[in-house]
């Protein structure tokens, strides 16, 4: 019974994907089509990319991770999650269909709450804020290539709404407008705790700008382009291989992506964008333990807009590393043999729509594991995700700017730079799985006032002198 | 500014481009009802930037009246009350409570008595222990460790609610002794939670104890020295962790500690690391001692035989008229109390638990103050936060485990 659901789940999931992949190729192809034959302009099929990829997929996912958090954390946390809402559907009684029902009570609450403003608060700035800490953030999305570029109905279909040649540069753009949101948003509301967000807020993320743009340039320079998507894109080339082989038809090998051949670049972009989301354990902006946060005084859907572009965050962010460092579409292996398949050669929305649905899962997979994260690490302070920032993360990222770009010089073929890539994942495992040394303990002093201690005919309860402590 | 008629001197002087920006401090109330301030207290905090530069501790929100209450009832009739002082750790407060009665009374309770007392201590101990750390990771924002450590506590509570019916308003105990035994196969169940207990503590210290972003939050911040803590009258886990090994189980043992084989952990600087990590050490402590305890626990009453004290059995009330007399005087006047005044501490979870007693002997006490540890080490907070960042007030604030309802009784 449970393993039976697990698989109508898995196979519900791939089919969503497949299908609003498939959904996506088709329609952007047919407006590609109208615009080029009727309205004799280019670039129409961006229009499809996000009516099916970004409000159906990227908003679909958002809004289904508000409960995914929900649980997972559960999970996470030994508890059983939201269970409550059950469907009067036949058949469905009693399943709670892992609390999926619990989203549209939750979106009409937030819908349905007074919207209220404090009396002092700046009402054009409050009522800004959240659209500002929304917009920026979805827009991110656009130039995250979610397939490849194919010709469906004899046009060529790009799988993102744009493919400026200036790239991830966009990137950085978009991301630093999302500040004056969260800075808006405490500023505006007139009250000291929202300010003192606001304020964490906007300080957290510009100086996390730096660490995140500097992380990324070694990816850049080893692709020598700073475009996603299109030809020659840092999506494209990550298909090819660094080292392979043939077995049969089928091509096997270890690819060029980007966690490979710069694993510490992942892990400081990934860092420094953790920091730009303010999620845990980036969130004392948020700190609701301590000054609630920059949303305080916000309630209903503006609340719910913070809310959710916080989990828009987390899904643009997965599509962007997938993007930049899990090779966006690609498989690991058999790319090219499963580009010579007739079928799909013969059917490219279907071909786009499986590559799509590889990409769709490596998200949700990084998806995954950001929650992880955030549920499983304390806040830090103010102060030391500065330090952290300024003090770690740059010097760390000029550190790999300088050794990727030598060893691009010394082999432009990147080997060598995913040899250098190998040592350090091994560094990486080796500090995370090795035992940490011993922490200061807590030394016992000599008890002088324990008098009557340690009773003779006791001594066998007393050798469990694991802990350090020296009373005898 | 120049003064009318000065003449104008466009050279800046050297103090006018050294001078900072004139900026007010923001006086910001953390609490009475803020997420940080579990139990109610309002901390008046004047912030400069973000660090704290002042700041008031206001209690009073919980006030009972509790010492003017207990002046209203029999001896036995406290007891209920003393469940409110440390809720957290409710069994402390009536064993605490009853053994400075008995003190006052010169009564040695029996030996199986005591002994079971010491379990109840050293479970509600561990639970206190627990509630804090848990507590403290969730308000750093780790809340996968305060589940974890609920979910240990959640065992010990089921043990204590087997034991007085109760879960957190246990009210166990009677002076002379217990009002009632342990249920059978009790302790079998206590010795199998402790193993599960011991894995979700295992849990939750490997969530805290080593993690990088735990430890900078809390080594170093929320600092206070020997001396300091020993002026403001600090007691228990927030005194040992500055380094004094102090704790009445052993400068004054009572009931069986003098027979139980247990160390008192003690720490080095002072700050929330410590206090957190001396609680985790005190948690083995506790689990060895009850341990040693069950081990060592006798067959025998539970009460002191003795009708001035104890209520007659039932049959005894029904068909003797000592009986019934014995019954009647102990419902009506209360158990009598010499006249005479005593203090008596113990070790409850978050220091020294004194009890100051006068009676008169009318049955009724004349006055009890409570010496209860939250009071003394909340009045230290301000010390140890002033000068720091307003995010290390909130671990210092629970490595402090101030507990709303003996602070403000």
């Amino acid at each position: 019974m449970r393993i039976g659901f697990l698989f109508v789940s898995a196979a519900l999931i791939l089919g969503g994907f497949f299908s609003l992949m498939a959904a996506a190729y088709a329609l952007s192809g047919f407006l590609e089509g109208v615009g080029i034959e009727h309205l004799g302009i280019h670039g129409l099929s961006g229009i499809g990319v996000i009516a099916v990829v970004m409000l159906g997929g990227v908003m679909v996912l958002s809004t289904l991770l508000t409960m995914a958090e929900r649980k997972w954390s559960a999970l996470i946390q030994n508890r059983v999650g939201p269970n409550r809402i059950h469907l009067p559907i036949p058949g469905l009684k009693d399943n709670a269909l892992f609390g999926l029902p619990h989203i549209a009570p939750d979106v009409l609450k937030m819908l349905s709450k007074e919207a209220f403003r404090p009396k002092a608060a700046n009402k054009f700035l409050f009522d800004l804020a959240p659209m500002l800490a929304f917009g920026p953030v979805f827009a991110l999305f656009a130039i995250v290539p979610a397939g490849p570029t194919l010709d469906i109905f004899g046009h060529r279909v790009m799988m993102a709404v744009a493919s400026p040649d200036f790239g991830l540069l966009y990137l950085f753009a978009i991301a630093s407008l999302a500040v004056y949101g969260t800075s808006l948003a405490g500023w505006s509301s007139n009250n000291k705790f929202a300010l003192l967000g606001g304020v964490r807020a906007s300080s957290q993320m510009i100086s996390y700008e730096v660490a995140l743009g500097l992380s990324l340039v070694g990816m850049m320079i080893s692709f020598s382009t700073v475009r996603l998507s299109g030809v020659g894109g840092i999506a494209e080339s990550q298909a090819a291989y660094l080292w392979s082989t043939h077995i049969g038809s089928l091509d096997v090998g270890l690819p060029m992506w980007g966690i490979f051949i710069q694993p510490l670049g992942f892990v400081l972009f990934f860092a420094a964008s953790f920091a730009e989301t303010k999620r845990a354990p980036f969130d004392s902006p948020e700190g609701e333990s301590e000054i609630v946060g920059y949303f305080l005084e916000y309630s209903g859907m503006q609340f719910g807009m913070f809310m959710i572009s916080e989990f828009v965050e987390v899904v643009v962010l997965s599509g962007v590393l997938v993007t930049i460092f899990f090779g966006a579409w690609h498989l690991p292996f058999g790319n090219e043999a499963l580009q010579q398949v007739q079928f799909l050669r013969d059917y490219p929305i279907l071909m786009g729509a499986l590559f799509g649905t590889v990409f769709w899962l490596k998200v949700l997979a990084l998806i995954f594991l950001q929650l992880l994260i955030r549920w499983t690490f304390p806040r830090f302070r103010y102060d030391q995700v500065q330090n952290l920032g300024w003090k770690i993360l740059l010097p760390m990222g000029l550190f790999n700017l300088f050794v990727t770009g030598a060893l691009i010089l010394w082999d432009p073929s990147l080997r060598y730079l995913a040899l250098f890539g190998f040592v350090v994942i091994g560094i990486f495992l080796f500090l995370s799985l090795t035992p940490p040394r011993q922490v200061r303990l807590a030394e016992a002093a000599a008890d002088d006032h324990g008098g009557g201690h340690g009773h003779g005919g006791h001594d066998d309860h007393g050798d469990a002198h694991a802990l350090p402590a020296n009373t005898h | 500014m120049a003064a009318a008629g000065d003449e104008y001197d466009p050279t800046p002087s050297e103090d006018e481009l050294e001078s900072h920006l004139q900026t007010r401090n923001m006086v910001v109330n953390l609490g009475p009802s803020h997420p940080a301030t579990h139990g109610t207290v309002r901390l008046k905090i004047e912030l400069d930037g973000e660090t704290i530069v002042k700041m008031d501790t206001e209690i009073g929100f919980l006030h009972r009246g509790f010492q003017k209450s207990c002046e209203n009832v029999t001896w036995t009739q406290v007891l209920p009350y003393t469940d409110r002082l440390d809720y957290v750790a409710s069994l402390q407060n009536n064993f605490g409570y009853l053994a400075a009665v008995e003190n006052l009374m010169g009564v040695v309770i029996p030996e199986r008595a005591q002994y079971i007392r010491v379990i109840g201590s050293e479970l509600h101990r561990i639970a206190s222990h627990l509630t804090t750390a848990g507590a403290l990771s969730l308000e750093l924002g780790g809340f996968g460790a305060f589940l974890y450590a609920i979910e240990a506590r959640e065992l010990i509570i089921d043990r204590v609610t087997e034991l007085s019916g109760a879960r957190l308003t246990t009210s166990y105990g009677r002076i002379g002794g217990l009002n009632r035994d342990v249920p059978e196969g009790w302790t079998d169940k206590v010795l199998k939670s402790l193993i599960k207990i011991e894995e979700l503590a295992g849990e939750v210290e490997g969530l805290m104890t080593r993690n990088r972003i735990f430890t900078d939050r809390t080594r170093g911040t929320g600092i206070i020295t020997k001396e300091d803590a020993l002026d403001f009258g600090f007691t228990g886990p927030c005194l040992r962790a500055c380094g004094v090994s102090y704790d009445v189980r052993k400068a004054k043992p009572y009931w069986v500690y003098d027979k139980l084989d247990f160390e008192v952990p003690v720490g080095v600087n002072g700050d929330n690391y410590d206090r957190y990590y001396l609680r985790v050490l005190e948690i083995a402590q506790s689990m060895k001692m009850i341990r040693q305890a069950i081990a060592q626990m006798p067959q025998g009453p539970v009460m002191v035989d003795d009708w001035r004290i104890a209520l007659p059995p039932k049959e005894n009330v029904y068909n003797s008229i000592e009986g019934v007399i014995a019954h009647f005087k102990l419902v009506m006047e209360g158990v009598p109390v010499p006249p005479g005044e005593a203090y008596h501490a113990t070790e409850s979870p978050n220091g020294e638990l004194g009890w100051y007693l006068r009676s008169d002997g009318s049955g009724r006490p004349y006055k009890i103050h409570v010496r209860a540890p939250g009071f003394q080490i909340l009045s230290g907070l301000g010390r140890m936060c002033e000068g720091r960042m307003l995010a290390d007030l909130i671990p210092t604030f629970d490595t402090i485990n101030m507990i709303g309802g003996e602070v403000e009784q």
